[in-house]
């Protein structure tokens, strides 16, 4: 009977310890929460989902992106670099079609810009589904992204050397980097559920499911 | 009593079928506004073929919708096509891309008839 209530004792304790472990992996949730709530943040990004937007005027009195599926859409290595040194996403101030954007948005020192890349990773959305998209380059996604659809109409792309391309999306330099695969592909493919009103078409009923799939890989492969 | 009842729950059907079937779960806008937040981008907030993405690195340059010279050799039908199918719908650059799937049918007539505005014209 000791035996067995040792065991017990030290299974239990295992467990405990899993939990402490596990918990010690996202501590900088709660205080990366903190340091976004004690700066503000949420003055200008959206935190909360589901998207609330109805109509272009709800849209246009937004300041800044929705991040309440930030942790479905960024890649946590970019958050935490970015928040050290941000530089403009979107070559326009947001939504704007009349004033650059300034690059002035705030930047956090190391810590905290790591604690707050981990409380945004922590906003997730189930509408973000794994979809297995791995990033690949070539002709057929090139195709789709500049001659079947003028994508670089609106974003700005790398190409020979220079930078070309439209100013109102966020650009495409980087975009590999910056993004998750299958968040590129739930963003073509449901765009919706996260922006009910944006600027850009919805091209989900325009192209097909194998040309969306196809677009995603070739979009997360460009840098 | 029953006819009434009927009546009431086609009318809700058909408000659903058309929210739900109308392209669009966005509120209508007007055609200004639709233009404004849509076009402008390349057409330009006046419609001068000068929005933010009218740089010089574009392979073709946005339509100047107040060009009556231009417009005229359009339909109505030719805008209608190319709002909802893009360039492509009529052999133009794919670089106009198609809102078929953004814009409800009645915010497309709208949009039409707000560049027959614009260009002062009527088509061929």
């Amino acid at each position: 009977m000791k035996g067995v209530s040792f065991l017990r004792l030290a299974a239990i304790s295992a467990f405990a310890a899993g939990i402490a472990f596990a918990g010690t992996s996202h501590a900088g949730v709660a205080e990366g929460k903190k340091i976004f709530d004690s700066k503000n943040c949420g003055g200008c990004h959206q935190v909360a989902g589901p998207a609330k937007e109805k109509s272009i005027e709800d849209q246009l009195a937004k300041k800044a992106p929705e991040l309440w599926y930030a942790g479905s859409k960024f890649k946590k290595e970019f958050l935490e670099k970015w928040l050290k040194d941000p530089k403009p996403i979107r070559p326009m101030e947001y939504y704007s079609l009349t004033k650059k954007n300034a690059g002035n948005h705030p930047k956090l020192d190391g810590k905290n810009a790591d604690e707050v890349a981990d409380y945004l990773m922590s906003l997730t959305s189930a509408d973000a589904k794994k979809a297995g998209i791995a990033p690949k380059g070539g002709p057929q996604g090139r195709i789709i992204f500049e001659k079947k659809q003028g994508c670089y109409g609106c974003h700005e792309v790398s190409k020979g050397g220079s930078t070309v391309g439209g100013l109102t999306g966020p650009t495409m330099i980087g975009i590999g980097d910056r993004l998750q695969p299958d968040w590129i592909y739930a963003y073509l493919t449901n765009p919706k559920v996260f922006k009910p009103v944006k600027d850009m078409p919805t091209y989900e009923g325009v192209l097909s499911e194998s040309d969306l799939k196809i677009l995603a890989e070739y979009v997360s492969s460009l840098k | 009593m029953v006819g009434k009842a009927t009546c009431v729950i086609a009318a809700a059907v058909t408000v659903f079928a058309v929210t739900v079937f109308s392209g669009s779960t966005a509120n209508a806008a007007s055609a200004e506004a639709n233009y404004k937040f849509y076009c402008s981008q390349c057409h330009g907030l006046e419609g001068k073929g000068d929005g933010p993405n009218a740089t010089k690195s574009q392979p073709v340059s946005p339509r100047n919708h107040t060009s009556a010279t231009e417009m005229a050799k359009l339909t109505d039908q030719d805008i209608v096509n190319v709002i909802k199918g893009g360039g492509a719908a009529t052999s133009k650059s794919t670089m106009m891309p198609p809102f078929g799937k953004t814009l409800a049918d009645g915010e497309v007539t709208a949009l039409k008839d707000y560049l027959r505005k614009l260009c002062k014209c009527k088509g061929n």
